[in-house]
């Protein structure tokens, strides 16, 4: 159970959510804002958080957005890793989504909490930063726009009081050939210990990765190197996995060593599967 | 005998389970319950310095804040070393430190992380081998002084060994002279939990008069009772103890632990009813887990492949506390060969104390643990001689005529046929020996284990069971077996319907116990529902018929001999068209002239095992069971040779469970055996840090195997019946999980070339195998 007290708001707008925040963080009341509530339940029960007030966002409409509008596709933050999934919109990301927690959860967990959530893995990250989405954000200062590749580095960089209203993509990108691998220890429903993710666009490949390092990342110089065509392409994976941004992880799912033995096993399915569409 | 018996039924249970009205302990209405929660041991060894408790009682609703100190009682099955709560030394991370009494839980919860508890930490061993070490820590200053509850227990001075069982049979030494190939191999098998959908949880309160009332989540209400008696002086009368459904039991919930909590909470509260909840985490942590095991398994043959000694020494992980490890050392030594023929026979078993979460019975009760080294060193043995595994196995599969470890003559009845078994399973599982490629870097292969299990209990366990009639002539049964998922009570069910000739569903099954009320059965465990409530029941369907036919004769004018009770009536043989129905009967029969015949028809039924012995201390000779289940494996994997992930595509048991008694509910309890030890051996361990910690303590990170990946599972039986058992029906609850871990190990082993023997077999481990860390 949630030992502790805490308000609950449900604001019907954009700006009565920023508002309330505001209000609230002013009163000291350490509030967070309420997508799917699995984290604020897993972490709260643990006593890792005790938030004094949450803002639940799924009755702003902005943020309940699933749609395919002219040149892109957009996303709000408050929609469930099953409704992408369902919605057959971005298959890449409905993969990503597919392997996130199990199926009860994804009804629960929203693409704005897997985004902002504490736990490392952030795996809906990797299509956004693959597609380099934008993400609408809202906050005391009311809208603004961000590249996805700008905003999410190593996480996302929000603003105090900021949450994701929701997220564009492109729509020529939404059906490009992709592989989504997700390598776990080995029950299937588990954090990755590798989570590769790629995209071949205008004949180029573009890869992202989770559960490898501390942090989900796309790396333009493992892309670079994926894409030196003049190399063989045990010597580009090899380059690739020299080309982390920061050491391999080492816990519960895997040593580092087996991670790195896990990445370049999934980098030559990965290249293997998508030769056809990247020559 | 009517038609119940031997044909698929439906659980008696299966509709409240279905729909979720099904009541388990912590489901049922907490109004007026105080909040009671554990503060346990961030520590795997420390000792205990100083306690504040003035932080705790700031808050508002505490009612009382309790710790070892307040306490003098020591517990335990077997050897009462285990303090109700950590007293000047902790002995693993989640020992039990203080309980938080509250008004509400989350009063409970802020005051318990308001515990200042100082520590000083001590060096901890985490191992049995490590813990036998000259200078390792010792666990327990003087273990031998600590009271023992049983006669065959010897825990040893200055060690941390708990107990030790030996096993003595011809001369192991001769037997290797005459060997022409002997194998060797040493095995490590980490403990891993339970995991059972239902946490732990119980309840207590303590009435003016001194009535103790244990609400609880047990497999083991009787012994609750005699427990908590033992450690608290209250007079066994005064205790009742109810169980309603259990979420899941698997062994873990055999232990008294919280409902000794939930009493000592209640008593410093005046009695008022306290309720104690636990977090996943802590019943993982806190509450006991799976054993580990260390061994090294030596094995010799002739020839022709025949086994002419063996050489085992078994090191069972305990953790903490004895509980009832012990017991499972000696189990482990009553069948340490596997169902084999070993007529030179050395094994030592020692059940030692290390700094782990303190172990339980867990399904199967440490037959899986050793059937893994066993069956692992069987296929290495098969593997040099060039024998098939299969063939290897029936080669020296122990039969009629033979004797067991300890030294049982064994015939069909008590041992069953696992040549039929083996048989079987070459067809079901099929059987090839071949590790079959399915690409360049695919391979298909399969491995296969034996199995046998005898219980262990005590000498003079027993059970009972009573039955009453309704109105309407249906009929209600009353047993002190707890109701945790194998569907035991509807096999009960099934005897009396078959025994008294009426239709399954006019037998009503009381599914919760009430010390109060049903009559007492030792515990629910070891697999012995069937046989001992089952002879119970069948005497009382038996009590219940004689009384029928008294009253039966009466009405009918004729001898009791020449009454039979049938479909739901009473008849003479000689008149079967004067019929007179149950519900007319059996409170008395009012016969057409307003006169009153007979006396209300009331069932009663006991039963008490016969003829057991503990075990020789010398030689290990004695029969602590009265009959073994014998069956075969078999486990085929699909194997990547680069990437060292695997599939399980089938997993097969042929088992001789004496009689098929309800078809569909026994071949889901095997596959749900199977289930588990997939999940437990391919997923599932307690890996600790350096400082002794589980790194996993929690669901986010342990992993079972999730529905949707679950392998083809195939089940068939053999029926060699057990004399003296109820329609000769053998223990097959437990079963299932037995040798699976090391079919798909021997699965593994072949496919990947490795010799594997330690769990769980995740890729990375093959990976480590194949010197992936070096490379």
């Amino acid at each position: 159970m949630i030992a502790s007290d805490f308000i609950y708001c449900r604001p019907d707008t954009l700006k009565e959510a920023a508002t309330v925040y505001a209000k609230l963080a002013g009163e000291g009341k350490s509030p967070v804002y309420y997508g799917g509530g699995s984290e604020i339940i897993t972490m709260s029960r643990a006593g890792s958080i005790a938030p004094g007030a949450v803002i639940d966002l799924k009755s702003i409409p902005e943020c309940k957005v699933l749609e395919q509008n002219g040149a892109a596709l957009m996303i709000g933050g408050a929609v469930t890793l099953r409704s992408i999934r369902e919605s057959k919109l971005f298959p890449l990301l409905g993969a990503a989504a597919g392997r996130i927690a199990d199926h009860t959860n994804q009804c629960r967990i929203t693409l704005g909490g897997n985004l902002c959530g504490t736990i490392r893995y952030r795996e809906a990250s990797l299509p956004l930063m693959l597609t380099d989405a934008e993400v609408v954000l809202y906050g005391s200062g009311g809208e603004r726009k961000a590249s996805m590749l700008t905003i999410f580095r190593e996480r996302m960089r929000l603003l105090p009081g900021e949450f994701i209203c929701g997220v564009n993509i492109d729509a020529r990108y939404l059906y490009a050939p992709f592989m989504h691998i997700k390598k776990t220890a080995n029950e299937k429903i588990d954090y990755p210990l590798v989570n590769v993710s790629a995209i071949i666009i205008d004949g180029r490949i573009r890869a992202a990765f989770s559960g490898l390092c501390a942090f989900p990342f796309r790396s333009m110089e493992i892309e670079a190197v994926l894409n030196d065509k003049t190399a063989s392409i045990s010597s580009r994976i090899d380059k690739a996995a020299d080309l982390l941004p920061a050491p391999a992880l080492a816990d519960a799912e895997g040593l580092s060593q087996y991670r790195i033995f896990v990445l370049k096993n999934t980098l030559c399915n990965v290249l293997e599967r998508l030769r056809h569409d990247f020559k | 005998m009517g038609t119940a018996a031997g044909r698929s039924v439906k659980r008696k249970e299966a509709w409240d389970k279905a729909t979720g009205n099904a009541k388990y302990t912590d489901d049922l209405p907490s109004l007026g319950h105080l909040t009671a929660r554990l503060l346990t041991s961030p520590h795997a060894h420390a000792k205990i310095k100083n306690i504040n408790k003035v932080a705790a009682f700031g808050v508002k609703g505490v009612k009382a804040v309790i710790t070892g100190l307040d306490i003098t009682a020591l517990c335990g099955v077997l050897l009462q070393d285990r303090p109700h709560l950590a007293k000047d030394v902790v002995r693993y991370a989640g020992e039990p430190v203080a309980i938080v009494v509250a008004a509400d839980e989350p009063a409970a919860i802020s005051a318990a992380g308001l515990i200042e508890v100082e520590y000083e930490p001590l060096a901890h061993v985490l191992t049995p081998r490590a813990a036998l070490k000259p200078g390792a820590p010792l666990l327990h200053d003087n273990p031998e002084r600590y009271k023992r509850m049983v006669e065959d227990i010897y825990p040893q001075p200055k060690s941390n060994i708990a107990s030790q069982y030996r096993i003595r049979k011809g001369h192991a030494d001769t037997g290797f002279a005459l060997s022409h190939m002997i194998v060797e191999e040493n095995f490590y098998l980490p403990p891993s939990d339970h995991l059972a959908m239902e946490v732990r949880a119980a309840r207590a309160e303590i009435s003016a008069d001194g009535m103790v009332t244990i609400t609880t989540a047990s497999q083991s209400p009787y012994s609750v009772i005699k427990q908590l008696s033992q450690s608290f002086s209250v007079p066994e009368g005064n205790i009742r103890v109810k169980v309603p459904f259990v979420g899941g039991g698997f062994g873990g919930k055999a232990p008294v632990l919280l409902e000794h909590l939930a009493y000592i909470a209640s008593s410093k509260v005046g009695g008022r009813p306290v309720r104690l909840v636990i977090t996943r985490e802590q019943d993982m942590a806190a509450a006991p887990c799976r054993m580990g095991l260390e061994a090294s398994v030596k094995l010799g043959c002739d020839d022709t492949g025949r086994l002419k000694a063996a050489e085992l020494r078994f090191w069972l992980d305990c953790g903490a506390y004895a509980d009832i490890g012990p017991y499972m050392a000696k189990s482990l030594a009553s069948n340490c060969t596997g169902p084999y023929r070993v007529d030179n026979l050395y094994c030592d078993s020692l059940c030692v104390y290390t700094n782990h979460t303190y172990a339980t019975s867990y399904r199967g009760f440490s037959h899986a643990e050793f059937t893994f080294c066993i069956e692992r060193t069987m296929d290495e043995l098969a593997k040099r001689l060039n024998i098939d595994p299969l063939k290897f196995r029936l080669i020296n599969a122990v039969s009629p005529g033979d004797s067991s470890p300890t030294q049982v003559s064994l015939n069909p009845s008590n041992l069953g046929d696992l040549k039929a078994c083996l048989k079987k399973l070459k067809p079901l599982s099929g059987w090839n020996g071949a590790v079959v490629p399915v690409d360049e870097h695919t391979v298909r292969a399969k491995g296969v284990s034996c199995l046998w299990k005898s219980a262990d209990l005590p000498a003079n366990a027993i059970s009972g069971a009573m039955i009453t009639f309704n109105p309407d002539g249906s009929l209600n049964l009353n047993t002190g077996v707890v109701e945790m998922g194998s569907g035991s009570k509807t096999q009960l069910a099934q005897i009396l319907a078959d025994k008294l000739d009426v239709d399954i569903n006019q037998i009503h099954v009381k599914m919760s116990v009430d010390t109060r009320v049903n009559p007492e059965h030792h515990k629910t465990v070891a697999s012995m529902t069937g046989y001992m409530a089952g002879n119970a029941v069948l005497r009382a369907a038996e009590d219940i018929l004689a009384q029928l036919k008294t009253t039966g004769a009466e009405a009918l004018g004729c001898s009791s001999d020449d009454i039979i009770v049938k479909g739901g009536a009473v008849y003479s043989l000689r008149n079967p068209l004067n019929k007179i129905r149950l519900k007319d009967i059996a409170s008395g029969y009012k016969a057409p002239d307003g006169s009153s015949i007979g006396e209300p028809a009331l069932g009663r039924g006991g039963f008490m095992l016969k003829g057991l012995s503990t075990l020789d201390p010398k030689t290990g000779k004695g029969q602590t069971a009265p009959a073994w289940t014998v069956g075969a494996q078999a486990v085929e994997v699909e194997y990547d040779t680069i990437e060292h992930t695997y599939r399980i595509i089938s997993a097969s048991t042929v088992i001789d469970v004496g009689m098929v008694m309800n078809p569909e509910a026994m071949r889901q309890i095997i596959r749900g055996g199977m289930a588990m030890g997939i999940s437990m051996a391919s997923r599932e361990a307690y890996s600790y840090d350096q400082n002794g910690l589980l790194t996993t303590p929690t669901l986010r990170t342990y992993k079972l195997m999730h529905i949707g990946q679950e392998p083809d599972y195939r089940v068939e039986f053999v029926e060699t019946p057990q004399e003296g058992s109820p329609y000769g029906i053998r223990s097959m609850s437990e079963h299932g999980i037995i040798g699976i871990p090391a079919a798909l190990a021997n699965a593994l082993s072949n496919a990947s070339g490795f010799s594997l023997n330690t769990l769980p077999l995740t890729p990375e481990s093959l990976w480590k195998k194949s010197g992936g860390v070096s490379s």
